[in-house]
């Protein structure tokens, strides 16, 4: 294909139509930006599963908007016949993607997951061992924000090697675990029946789902476990907090000991 | 019933709320809209309110809800079974004073509540030998036989299973809605013999006392859930161009739900026992929060027990319905 043929693909480039591409990459810039901001700020007034869908609408738009903007740009500049599509678009995609494979990657990724759902903003996902609430899906990378409130910025690339945990996924309901160690000479029923009152106390606690205390003996301990959800996924940690206090207050009363291990049996358990 | 009395007790399962009319659904989300947003819409007037008479706050005559009440247990009464009934209290709707009405009239003796330390020792048979009934009674006000805290829930887990299996002989048990509704959570038991009063339509509001077009009255039904009690102390304010409904602070938060819910799930706590409830919640902020809650209008503290004003109820209930509390179904 000689330079004349490749010329003849475009059509005549005028300043008018810089300027309306211009305005059209402007506009849809800004849109996403309104968008989002407006999404943002209405999901902090709701809570629950109503927060998580106005959230989960952000990527969507997003995508939305750019694809408008992509179709009606590309005509602007092609002679929009089916041959030339393909030899500027397939020209296009085999330098872009040699050169930038792991950033085409990752958009890629991007729009795969806005549409197969593996994290939604405001999901609680754990990747490489780094769990936190998503903040924001890019184009190219997600945004998490831990409990220590640190942002954690992911390439959507993670998507195609890494496991991704997901504690809430597409809904409101997150699982919260609260551990007791307890010395094993004690009445279990009485146990399990204090701390299945210590979930349903709390303020916290989703009373629409249920509640569950599952005990498992170790060789130096009986380990008790709640398993029940908070209200909101962002209460988690308040949540585990609250048992955990009540659960000890109560526990103290009853003729039961906490156990105190030191490293060494923490190592062997580990080991085991 | 006689045509005039438009009391109606049904069973619970078959309670349905007044309808609303689909202007007034609309305006109600588009207000729940604004209020996101913090912009406060007046509420739009009445079409017409030059007959409007207005009742007395929350007085009405309650012997036709009485007759009513006689009429459909009447052959419960007759019968040989010791059983048990519930008839279910939406808050403010005074079916606990029709009740200690009706049973004053049936010579029903009228059930002692336990203390909070008989609550925690759940000693049931020591307190019940301390009632002395011989033969019938009512126990008029079921929250206040739990305390949502570890060692409170036990009591009434104990006390139903008792009481529906007739060892306290036949009784009517009223209890709160939203009692109720966490009571079937905490002890997940398919009750039968529960009742209510039928929501209130435009015929049973005229016949309190509220006097408009057949329209505003099915509005007003509607809005105020079919609860008589709310729909007295509502309309008198939204008929008066300077006076408002009580809305929650912008600032309203986790805490204040917290707040609120306790409040309404025991129809009233002290401060005390709030925070006992409410543990996590240091007592400074507690009562930051009770103090803001009262200058809005939202709470009032009468003989050291925190209430919910029965003209915030609803603004009450629909913010905890925003956050997916456990709510009662009237």
């Amino acid at each position: 294909m000689d330079s004349e043929q490749i010329i003849g693909l475009f059509k005549k480039i005028t300043s008018g139509t810089i300027i309306e591409v211009i305005v059209l990459i402007v506009s849809a810039i800004a849109l996403v930006w309104l968008a989002e901001k407006i999404l943002r700020w209405l999901a902090e007034h709701l809570h629950s599963g109503r927060r998580l869908f106005v959230l989960a609408m952000i990527p969507t738009i997003r995508i939305l908007i750019f694809i408008i903007a992509f179709v009606w740009i590309v005509p602007l500049l092609i002679e929009p016949t089916l041959q030339n599509m393909i030899v500027i678009l397939g020209t296009a995609g085999v330098a872009v993607g040699f050169a930038l494979k792991d950033y085409i990657s990752s958009l890629l990724a991007g729009i795969i997951a806005a549409y197969e759902l593996p994290y939604r903003p405001g999901d609680w996902i754990e990747v490489n061992g780094v769990y936190g609430e998503v903040k924001h899906i890019g184009n190219r990378v997600v945004e998490i924000v831990t409990a220590d409130d640190t942002t954690v910025i992911i390439p959507h690339l993670k998507l195609w090697t890494e496991l991704i945990h997901n504690a809430n996924s597409r809904d409101a309901n997150l699982m919260c675990v609260v551990n007791f160690y307890l010395e094993q000479d004690h009445d279990p029923y009485q146990v399990c029946r204090l701390l299945e009152n210590v979930a349903l106390s709390s303020p916290y606690l989703n009373l629409s789902k249920p509640v569950l205390v599952l005990l498992e003996e170790k060789p130096w301990f009986t380990h008790y476990r709640i398993k029940a959800y908070p209200m909101d996924p962002r209460q988690q940690f308040q949540f585990i907090s609250d048992l955990t206090a009540r659960g000890k207050q109560n526990l103290r009363e009853l003729p039961v000991k906490f156990t105190h291990l030191s490293t060494y049996h923490d190592t062997i358990q580990k080991n085991n | 019933m006689t045509d005039s009395n438009h009391w109606q007790v049904i069973a619970a399962n078959d309670f349905k709320r007044p309808f609303a009319p689909t202007v007034t659904r609309v305006q109600q989300r588009w207000q729940r809209f604004l209020r996101l947003f913090g912009i406060r819409e007046n509420e739009p007037e009445e079409e017409n309110n030059d007959d409007v008479e207005m009742p007395d706050t929350m007085e009405f005559d309650r012997k036709p809800a009485v007759d009513a009440l006689n009429h459909h247990f009447e052959e419960w009464i007759g019968g040989k079974e010791t059983v048990v009934s519930f008839l279910i209290d939406p808050p403010f709707s005074g079916t606990d004073d029709i009740a200690r009405d009706w049973a004053k009239q049936q010579k029903w003796k009228l059930i002692t509540p336990p203390d909070i330390l008989e609550i925690r020792a759940v000693d049931i048979d020591d307190w019940w030998k301390k009632q002395t009934v011989k033969n019938r009674w009512l126990i008029d006000d079921l929250t206040r036989y739990l305390l949502r805290t570890t060692d409170g829930l036990s009591f009434i887990r104990t006390l139903l299973p008792q009481m529906l299996n007739g060892e306290f002989g036949q009784g009517l048990v009223v209890c709160d809605s939203w009692m109720f509704a966490f009571i079937q959570r905490i002890w997940p038991f398919r009750f039968s013999r529960v009742y209510c009063f039928a929501a209130a339509g435009p015929e049973l509001l005229q016949q309190v006392g509220i006097h408009a077009t057949e329209y505003s009255l099915r509005k007003l039904a509607a809005r105020v859930r079919g609860n008589v009690g709310v729909a007295l102390a509502v309309w008198p304010i939204e008929q008066d161009k300077d006076r408002k409904l009580p809305e929650l602070p912008g600032e309203a938060n986790d805490v204040t739900a917290f707040v609120l819910y306790s409040i309404l799930l025991h129809r009233g706590l002290s401060g005390n026992l709030l925070h006992e409830v409410l543990p996590m919640v240091p007592s400074d902020d507690l009562n930051l929060q009770l103090l803001q809650l009262e200058q809005y209008g939202i709470l009032r503290c009468n003989e050291s027990q925190w209430q919910i004003n029965i003209d915030a109820y609803l603004a009450v209930r629909d913010f905890l319905s925003g956050r997916d509390f456990r709510l009662d179904v009237f």
